[in-house]
């Protein structure tokens, strides 16, 4: 039922309102006299050595991608818990299979190191 | 008439984001933008009672895969000026093809097939009704096969990630607890007996 | 029931088991040359080449919720997909050895590969077609980029993905208009709605394109080829003879299965679509092809141009075309992989054998090699008595009988421009002075596979009936 929905809703516009209010409030009624000085980046006191931006380490994007591959195991199981008792056991089988496959993969990725920091 | 308010602000919502993702000069700027658009097509979703593709939209894309988004444009350097160079060359040819998109789909949707959705509207179901148990029983008898091909795919996705990223190399320098409480005294010190010798002056 | 039949799946099922298993045994086994993991791999293969003959039946049988069908086509594809793959995860190895990049994964993504190629051959539902394509090109993406400290080897890999993700995601939209149209992701239900309904085409024949480009742009044809040359020049060249052998007969049944199965009825839609392609993609690989001076780009546009004349086959629009046009890529695959093994052959590390100089006075150097390197260049410049000149002949009988004389003409003129390119390769191997006297080195397995592809070539082609017969049954009613 979409109505159950509702609270949800309202939380989401007031969450944004309030966002919204609180930092139009303060852009309002803060006191700004902006100079080249104040809007330059500075780095205690030195002039900035280099770009802020910087580059993030390959690993970074290797345990996020592991992630999203087991999060997304996590979807497909939420569903078959649901209807455990309705798809008998070739449904509970096919689950394990595909469990099984990823723990291949895990035991892979575990044994290449891949989860390890250094 | 509520709910089509709703629609069209969520509608109104991911049209505008979308547009900032290609538009906006910062590419972290366009990953966030890109997560306001995934959270108003969820709603979108979750308006034509697709309640549990809806969550799922928010768990595994703003969830996981913006995250990714946002390690790989930190991980690239990229030089925003001249990515951005391009774009006004390319604009008319994107634009073409994005009218030839978007006219097919106004063909599809506004044809014949769907006539019996558009007049009836959706089907009202009562509380009982659960999308996730529907959605889950089609899954695990139907769409068996293709839910372990899914699998396969992710789990080559394990390994081509890890075959192209995962350095065999280490380049830091750490201790090892493990090895350091295994240790032996025989590894570390070595006893050698020597015959006394005279004091040589 | 939704595990009906499953005995029909045995090879597939045994293929995911035995790659698991190779995974595992690979990973903990400490072979610095991945032995263990490759004849494992092999084995899987030959494993997998033997259930697909056991579970040969010859007539349609679908299993898995009618997501699966096993027919004569499928069980001819998949024993063919599985012995070019043995000969092309063979010759592999001998490369990444020689090159010192040999990595376990190779085989393992190689196997989930060849999975794919056989989910997409036995589909009989837009998913598992969908899907079993993205398996094949996840794997390939990989490969490409596997020897991750070549910067031309991560370009081609870069632009393949792009490429192959635009031209999934047209798939993918062809594929959800069709099934807005028509209600139904089976192929057989799609064809039967489209049979029966005279107001759909308009909107079916809009899917119809988006699923045309994306099948174009998985088989390379002209327009849609850019990514084919830089792709087969930047791969490391083992990687390279992967993608142009087996996978090639995978995108032929993805063809047969969405335009024939599943899209029938719109056969003369996507005839005149199939006819462009095919006269664009002959005009353009041939004629470009002569210009090259790296033979793996040379032959990259090759490709294209027999992708052209493998379409061909498809414009007939009947059974005697399609399996001309099996036959044809067939024939191809061996072909192609037999020239790439030669490129492997003579490389060394760190310096491969991808330019035309190459092969100067080679039959100076190894008559043998030499003459196996004609038989390929003859076969695939398509003179008889060699099997490419049968593929040719029996694609041009179809189209021909079909009643499109105009394109056989054509077709004709672009081989004869074509052959323009494979002789000077003959003439540099025969007629012109070594740039290194000394022979080329290269151990006796590897020669003796090499031997048999290419000797293979000569002896299909005395006795063409055989395949020919083989081809005609699997699209008999």
């Amino acid at each position: 039922m979409l109505s159950n929905y509702l609270p949800i809703l309202i939380f989401l516009i007031i969450g944004l309102l309030m966002g919204v209010v609180m930092l139009a409030l303060g852009f309002i009624l803060s006191p700004r006299r902006p100079d080249a000085e104040k809007q330059s980046p500075y780095e205690c006191g030195f002039e900035a050595f280099e770009d802020a931006r910087m580059q993030f380490d390959v690993r970074y994007y290797l345990v996020a991608i592991l992630f999203i591959i087991f999060d997304l195991e996590i979807a497909f199981l939420f569903p078959w818990g649901v209807v455990l008792d309705q798809i008998g056991w070739a449904g509970f089988w096919a689950m394990m299979v595909f469990l099984g496959l990823l723990t291949v993969g895990f035991v892979y990725e575990w044994k290449k190191g891949a989860l390890e920091w250094e | 008439m509520f709910e089509q308010i709703i629609f069209y602000s969520f509608g109104t919502m991911l049209l505008l984001s979308a547009l900032m993702v290609i538009s906006v000069r910062n590419p972290v700027y366009a990953a966030l933008f890109l997560v306001l658009a995934f959270f108003s097509t969820s709603a979108i979703w979750l308006l034509l009672r697709a309640e549990f593709l809806a969550i799922v939209l928010v768990l595994v894309y703003v969830g996981a895969v913006m995250v990714l988004f946002l390690f790989v444009v930190m991980m690239l350097d990229i030089n925003l000026a001249r990515l951005r160079a391009g774009f006004m060359r390319y604009l008319p040819a994107g634009a073409l093809v994005a009218l030839v998109l978007a006219a097919s789909m106004v063909l599809v949707v506004g044809g014949e097939g769907f006539n019996e959705i558009r007049e009836s509207g959706l089907a009202e179901r009562g509380p009982a009704y659960s999308n996730t148990a529907e959605l889950g029983e089609a899954l695990f008898t139907a769409y068996l096969y293709p839910l372990e091909i899914a699998g396969a795919i992710l789990l080559v996705a394990i390994i081509a990630a890890i075959a192209l990223t995962q350095r065999a190399k280490r380049e830091t320098k750490a201790q090892n607890p493990d090895a350091q409480v295994a240790v032996r005294r025989q590894d570390r010190v070595r006893l050698v007996k020597m015959s006394s010798e005279r004091d040589s002056e | 029931m939704s595990i009906d039949n499953l005995s029909l799946l045995l090879p597939e099922i045994a293929l995911l088991t035995l790659a698991c298993a190779t995974l595992m045994v690979d990973i903990f086994s400490n072979d610095p040359k991945h032995g263990p993991g490759y004849w494992l791999a092999q084995l899987t293969l030959l494993v997998t080449a033997v259930l697909v003959l056991v579970t040969y039946t010859g007539d349609s049988q679908y299993a898995m919720a009618g997501m699966f069908v096993s027919d004569a086509m499928s069980g001819l594809l998949k024993f063919a997909i599985c012995i070019i793959s043995l000969f092309a995860l063979f010759y592999s190895r001998e490369y990444l050895l020689r090159h010192d990049i040999i990595k376990g994964e190779y085989f393992v993504l190689g196997l989930f590969a060849v999975l794919g190629m056989l989910v997409m051959v036995s589909a009989n539902n837009l998913l598992t077609v969908y899907l079993g394509l993205e398996l094949l090109s996840l794997s390939l993406y990989a490969m490409v980029a596997i020897h991750r400290d070549s910067s031309s080897a991560s370009e081609a890999a870069i632009k393949y993905f792009v490429l192959g993700a635009i031209a999934s995601g047209m798939l993918l939209y062809g594929i959800s208009i069709l099934y807005g149209v028509t209600g139904s992701l089976e192929l057989g239900a799609v064809a039967q709605v489209l049979e029966g309904q005279s107001d759909y085409p308009t909107l079916a024949i809009f899917g119809l394109v988006f699923v045309l480009i994306g099948v174009a742009f998985k088989l390379g044809a002209v327009p849609f080829h850019m990514w084919l040359p830089d792709v087969y020049q930047g791969a490391p060249t083992a990687v390279t003879l992967f993608i142009g052998s087996a996978p090639k007969l995978a995108a032929f049944a993805m063809a047969i299965r969405l335009l024939v199965d599943g899209l029938g009825p719109l056969l003369p839609d996507w005839q005149q679509m199939l006819m462009i392609l095919a006269v664009l993609s002959m005009a353009t690989g041939n004629l470009i092809a002569i210009a090259q001076t790296n033979i793996k780009r040379m032959l990259a546009y090759s490709t294209i141009a027999h992708i052209g004349f493998l379409l061909l086959g498809l414009v007939a629009g009947n059974a005697g075309g399609y399996a001309g046009a099996m036959f044809y890529v067939i024939t191809y695959a061996l072909m192609s992989m037999g020239g790439f093994a030669m490129i492997i052959l003579l490389g060394r590390k760190g310096a491969e054998a991808d330019q035309l100089d190459d092969f100067s006075g080679l039959a100076e150097r190894s008559p043998w090699l030499a003459f196996l390197m004609l038989i390929l260049m003859f076969s695939m410049a398509g003179i008889p008595p060699f099997l490419g000149f049968w593929a040719k002949w029996f694609v041009l009988r179809e189209v021909i009988q079909a009643g499109f004389v105009w394109i056989a003409l054509l077709a004709v003129a672009f081989a004869i421009v074509g052959a323009f390119y494979y002789l000077r390769v003959v003439k540099l191997m025969y007629f012109d002075e070594p740039r290194e006297p000394d022979e080329p080195q290269c151990s006796t397995p590897l020669r003796t596979v090499l031997s048999v592809n290419g000797l293979s070539l000569l002896l299909l082609g005395l006795s063409p009936g055989l395949l020919m017969s083989l081809c005609m049954a699997a699209f008999s009613p």
